[in-house]
């Protein structure tokens, strides 16, 4: 009998794990436009800017007098859910003397997909 | 040859022709095999595919609404590629479903609204997806039911009692559709229609739903209002369906309507 010459028999192995892994990577490169798309989306949903934009103008607008501070805190609520679609309520509570000498406030913000809650202290 | 003299070789059966014939043969079976069953199989892969792709623009395109509708950006415009069908505008006038929002005592803040929308439909899966009121939502033409694939941003606020309903009215000068690769440019006509509602308590606010006779998405939108929305099951009254929304009734209530004029330029 001649020999059986399998000498070349791992290049045909090779080349079924390569196509297996072609496969493979095609799949995880499928899921991964998926993923981007999700990722990037929820990044962009995340109102980082606007929340610390509206910590902002609560900070300054604390210690504003009657009825200037009413009118902000109307202000807000309305051009929030108006440009930003995002419901805003908040309330800010002078000093308590003597046992709390800080202004506090309590913000309250929601947008449907993000919520948020702080209880803020002045410095 | 004293090496090779001890193996002897018999190729007297041995035909080249009948062997050419046997390999010849082998090749045809398996093109054939191949041709059978496994090209069926990749059509309807790419059928799969095409699908696929364009649930993710649908969803992109949801996207650019957004970012039309909450974020302030006056035009947006996506590149994609639409196979296997078509995407076709439907203006607001040509809707099928139709929404009403009313409170208990017959006052409607929305009377019959049609959203319009932006459908894609499949002719190789028999699929239709369609953009409609900020939602994507899916239908097969086979099968009585619908999904939806990404919800609208409807929310209720718990702690100040505020349910915002956000519409969107899908518009474009006449109709459009398109095959292949295209651009759909959109933009945000005029300012949003704004109204804000302040109910005392015990206020019940309702929504009416009717599905389109043909274009019937009433399993997908019903799975959004009782699941995400946690509203009760409606009540059913021929083809409307009537949903409470889900506010505190014990407590003044606040509803916010938005309105959103999204013209589609071109596709």
């Amino acid at each position: 009998m001649a020999r059986l010459n399998d000498d070349a028999q791992w290049i045909i192995l090779m080349g079924f794990l390569i196509s297996f892994s072609f496969f493979f990577l095609a799949i995880i490169i499928n899921q991964s436009t998926v993923v981007g798309q999700t990722t990037a989306e929820s990044v962009i949903e995340f109102p980082k800017n606007d929340i610390r934009d509206l910590r902002g103008i609560i900070e300054q607008s604390a210690n504003m007098p009657y009825p200037d501070n009413a009118t902000v805190n109307k202000d807000i609520t309305v051009l929030s859910m108006n440009r930003k679609n995002a419901i805003v309520k908040y309330s800010v509570f002078p000093p308590n003397l003597p046992s709390n000498p800080h202004t506090t406030a309590s913000i309250h913000y929601n947008n449907g997909v993000t919520t948020f809650y702080e209880n803020w202290t002045s410095l | 040859m004293a090496a090779v003299g001890t193996m002897r070789v018999n190729d007297n059966g041995v035909s080249e022709a009948i062997g050419f014939m046997l390999i010849f043969g082998m090749i045809i079976v398996g093109i054939g095999l191949v041709t059978l069953y496994g090209y069926p199989l990749l059509l309807q892969q790419q059928v799969g595919a095409d699908e696929k792709i364009m649930e993710k623009n649908m969803i992109v395109l949801q996207n650019d609404v957004k970012s039309l509708a909450y974020k302030t950006i006056p035009f947006k415009e996506t590149s994609l590629k639409i196979g296997g069908g078509a995407l076709t505008v439907y203006n607001s006038s040509i809707s099928p479903s139709t929404l009403t929002i009313r409170n208990g005592t017959g006052f409607d803040y929305v009377n019959s609204f049609t959203s319009g929308e932006l459908r894609y439909e499949s002719v190789s899966s028999q699929t239709d997806i369609s953009l409609q009121d900020g939602a994507v939502v899916l239908r097969r033409h086979a099968e009585p039911g619908s999904t939806m694939l990404a919800e609208p941003r409807w929310f209720y606020d718990d702690q100040t009692n505020t349910m915002v309903i956000n519409l969107i009215n899908m518009t474009s000068t006449n109709l459009i559709a398109k095959e292949g690769i295209g651009t759909v440019q959109m933009r945000l006509v005029g300012e949003p229609e704004y109204s804000s509602y302040q109910e005392p308590a015990s206020t019940f606010l309702y929504l009416d739903y009717t599905p389109g006779t043909v274009q019937d998405y009433s399993v997908a939108w019903n799975n959004y209002f009782t699941k995400t929305l946690n509203m009760n099951p409606p009540t059913i009254a021929g083809s409307t369906r009537t949903y409470q929304l889900p506010t505190d009734t014990s407590r003044p209530v606040t509803l916010v309507i938005k309105k959103f004029n999204v013209e589609i330029k071109s596709i």
